[in-house]
């Protein structure tokens, strides 16, 4: 018989590396029509990461996501990057795109002041707009500022700069320190069905309410946290390399290591949990890797939560699960 | 834009994105562009301010008109296949390599062992790794040579005809095995735990003194594979100007360049390290792999050489999850408030060190879970086996520790008769709550999170 339950799992996970360095550097450049060029030496691994980033250039500079181009991941060609890793893209790289862009916003503001009859320090750049603040009738079209800049003034605007997150040491001994400059936070709830004369698991629904900060593309962020689900499912349930007694893998190909497939896929429902960080670009922190944290925890209190036992051994397979069954009844029998 | 006008303008495209080649034909002068790019223009690109905007991922379009280039689409004229043989043997001293008949197979352009390898070692924290196995074997998926064919079938065929001598040495493959003294040491004279972290804020024991209930379990969790859909790929070749290019699916290009340079013992700026657009990474292409093998192999053969791991390899010669043994012991009080928590966790880290070291100091430090405890100690070690080393993944170790502190919180709730959720809401970070580590926590809103997710799932207190 089927038996239903819900399990409950919450995390906190550190945005970049532990104290080690891990610098990123980016370099923007306005052409003489208004659009960007972005260089980063990021690599895009598929979370959508440049996409991010070209909107984090536009938003300091007061243009639109397909107003910047972003070329990245060639050591010949883009400044140095610590790359793809420890949930940092966002956070790190970010920050530095987002100093680089507004050092080349800097140059439009001084070329735009004398054009505007105002000091360089009153304007703000919104709309593919240089503007008055507070008097955004008096502006100029940031095409017209940035072929200025270029082909009158002689400066055109580039801007290039570094970042990297603050932290302190830990103490060898007690481990005291501060090893991130941010966390995030999530929470993620399971709905599963038991067959509890199979050991069968099929995981219904999962709700996830993550925090990442300003989400600065919130359909990114729900594609990295169903991909996570995806891959906390399987290593809740399915995932496992096993070994022979020479220790050679028996199961190194895809008909052997199970994998959860589309059909495994439960309905998932994410909520962004409102913050900003104001250590990150606009707000952001990162949710790379925190999407697959909870998962896992939820499923298995859930599966307690349906049929009472307590699995304490990843993956939770339905041998496993029928045997535990089948020795809590033996128990409650005696 | 006025996406409307282009439309208009265009009539004849309507009906499906792409037109046979005849109709491009017939219309040739009203369709010079083979995408109507006008057209799919998703206008929220268009917008102001950019941030916050459900922008499309700039390579969407790319990725659904199945024009991304990834490696094992990209050819150079006179471009050779690599294959890589693997050990098959968990620990071994290789006594030999005879590489002659293979060599001397036709279509056969080049062939390396590891004694070719300017610099054989590498890795992200402790240079452990051989790139291709040269004296000693340390795991079943080992590379101990490499060829170089005009066909990837042709350089398979030659893998067969390389034949290694080896003596077999003691292994180990249980990582609580390998913390005996007397367990066979994986990379003698080094001892098999190679790093180690503690943390400790408070008294423990006068915690759990304190406590009213304590609570004791040993969790585990197993070794899993990234599986990207795309496999480890590289290309690389050389100009007449003795520099190297290569085309990696690597994420991390700064590093993998200095990780070039060597091993092949060459300056930073003679290599170019280009990542293409990768097919799934999750942690799993953080180092570099081939790179080095195919630069040698293309440097002895004068050609472009390609090298595409077979999924076989993907399971065996690149880095896996971790496996934790996590030992939790929690006192709280007679409302469920967590007074103290002890740690023990022995990380499985394969043959080689690779990212272990992030990973255990990530597991470490979130071990106590996102609660607030004011005496807590934990103690990580990671040990080596003979088994395929495990590295980087989607995590570092937080998944692992998460299963552990969420199960026991549970068990917790479960025996004194408190909502899992209630229980979490006590217990929880706040801002200006210190961590285990000592910081002083900011933008923390793990209540926030709890309660936006019960209120979505219908959670009602008591009845779960």
């Amino acid at each position: 018989m089927k038996r239903r339950g819900r399990g409950i799992a919450c995390m906190w996970y550190p945005i970049g590396f532990t104290v080690a360095a891990n610098p990123s550097a980016a370099t923007v450049k306005v052409n003489e029509d208004g659009t960007a060029t972005l260089l980063t030496g990021t690599v895009e691994t598929g979370q959508g990461a440049l996409t991010v980033l070209g909107q984090i250039a536009a938003e300091a500079l007061g243009i639109a996501a397909d107003d910047v181009h972003v070329v990245s991941g060639d050591t010949d060609v883009t400044p140095m990057d610590t790359g793809a890793i420890a949930s940092r893209t966002t956070y790190v790289t970010g920050n530095a795109v987002r100093l680089a862009a507004e050092m080349a916003r800097a140059i439009l503001f001084e070329v735009a002041a004398p054009m505007l009859g105002v000091r360089p320090e009153q304007l703000e750049a919104r709309d593919r707009k240089i503007q008055v603040q507070s008097f955004p009738q008096r502006h100029l079209p940031i095409s017209d500022v940035a072929l200025q800049a270029q082909a009158v003034k002689g400066q055109p605007a580039i801007g290039s700069a570094t970042w990297n997150p603050p932290t302190v040491p830990m103490d060898p001994e007690t481990g005291q320190g501060k090893p991130f400059n941010t966390y995030v936070y999530a929470t993620q709830i399971a709905e599963v069905d038991v067959d509890d004369e199979t050991g069968e698991v099929d995981v219904l629904r999962i709700v996830a309410a993550h925090d990442c900060g300003t989400p600065i593309n919130p359909m990114l962020v729900e594609g990295q946290v169903e991909g996570g689900i995806s891959m906390g499912l399987g290593f809740a349930l399915q995932e496992e390399i096993l070994f022979d007694a020479e220790g050679r893998q028996i199961n190194p190909n895809l008909t052997n290591y199970i994998m959860p497939t589309s059909l495994d896929m439960p309905e998932i429902e994410v909520d962004l949990v409102e913050n900003y960080d104001p250590t990150g670009p606009f707000g952001a922190k990162g949710v790379g890797e925190p999407t697959s944290v909870p998962t896992a925890a939820a499923i298995l209190n859930a599966i307690h939560d349906a049929v009472g036992v307590r699995i304490s051994s990843l993956p939770a397979t339905a041998e496993k699960i029928l045997a535990a069954i089948r020795s809590k009844r033996k128990a409650i029998a005696v | 834009m006025n996406r409307k006008t282009i439309v208009d303008e265009k009539p004849r495209v309507a009906g499906p994105a792409f037109t046979s080649a005849r109709r491009l034909q017939v219309h040739s002068e009203t369709l010079p562009a083979v995408f109507p790019v006008g057209l799919l223009v998703p206008e929220v690109r268009q917008q102001t301010p950019a941030v916050g905007q459900r922008a499309t991922r700039l390579d969407a379009r790319l990725h659904g008109l199945g024009q991304t280039p990834y490696i094992d689409d990209m050819v150079f004229p006179g471009m050779l296949h690599a294959r890589i043989k693997r050990a098959g043997v968990a620990s071994a001293r290789i006594r030999s390599i005879d590489t002659r008949e293979a060599e001397a197979m036709p279509g056969v352009m080049a062939v390396i062992t590891g004694r070719d390898i300017p610099v054989n070692s590498f890795g992200p924290s402790l240079q452990d790794q051989p790139v291709l196995a040269d004296e000693r074997v340390f795991h079943a998926g080992d590379g101990v040579a490499a060829v170089a064919a005009v066909s990837e079938q042709i350089a398979a065929q030659a893998l067969e005809k390389i034949r290694v001598d080896y003596e077999r040495l003691p292994a180990v493959f249980d990582p609580l095995e390998a913390l005996k003294d007397d367990a066979p040491k994986v990379h003698p004279p080094a001892g098999n735990v190679y790093a180690r972290k503690v943390i400790c804020k408070g008294n423990v024991e006068q915690g759990f003194a304190d406590s009213d209930h304590l609570f004791e379990r040993q969790y585990r969790t197993q070794m899993v594979e990234h599986v990207p859909i795309e496999t480890h790929a590289a290309i690389a070749l050389w100009d007449a100007n003795g520099r190297v290019t290569v085309y990696s699916s690597l994420g991390r290009i700064t590093l993998g360049r200095t990780d070039l340079a060597r091993t092949l013992r060459m300056p930073v700026n003679r290599i170019r390290l280009v990542g293409s657009v990768v097919g799934g990474n999750f942690g799993g292409k953080n180092e570099i792999t081939q790179e080095p093998v195919l630069a040698l192999l293309a440097k002895k053969a004068g050609r472009p050489v390609k090298g595409v791991y077979t999924r076989t390899e993907e399971f065996t010669a690149s880095t896996t999850r971790h496996p934790f043994i996590m030992d939790y012991k929690t006192g709280v009080d007679r409302n469920g408030r967590i007074l103290a928590r002890k740690v023990r966790l022995v990380l499985d880290g394969g043959a080689y060190c690779s990212w272990s070291e992030t990973t255990l100091g990530k597991a470490a430090i979130l071990s106590s879970g996102p609660y607030s405890i004011e005496h807590f100690h934990v103690e990580a070690l990671v040990v080596y086996t003979n088994k395929t080393m495990t590295g980087a993944m989607r995590g570092f170790g937080a998944p692992q520790v998460c299963f552990a502190y969420e199960s026991q919180m549970d068990e917790i709730a479960h025996a004194l008769g408190i909502d899992p959720l209630e229980i979490r809401l006590r217990n929880a970070f706040e801002n200006g709550s210190s961590s285990p580590t000592g910081q002083v926590l900011h933008s923390v809103v793990v209540r926030e999170s709890l309660l936006k997710a019960a209120r979505r799932m219908g959670w009602t207190e008591g009845g779960q």
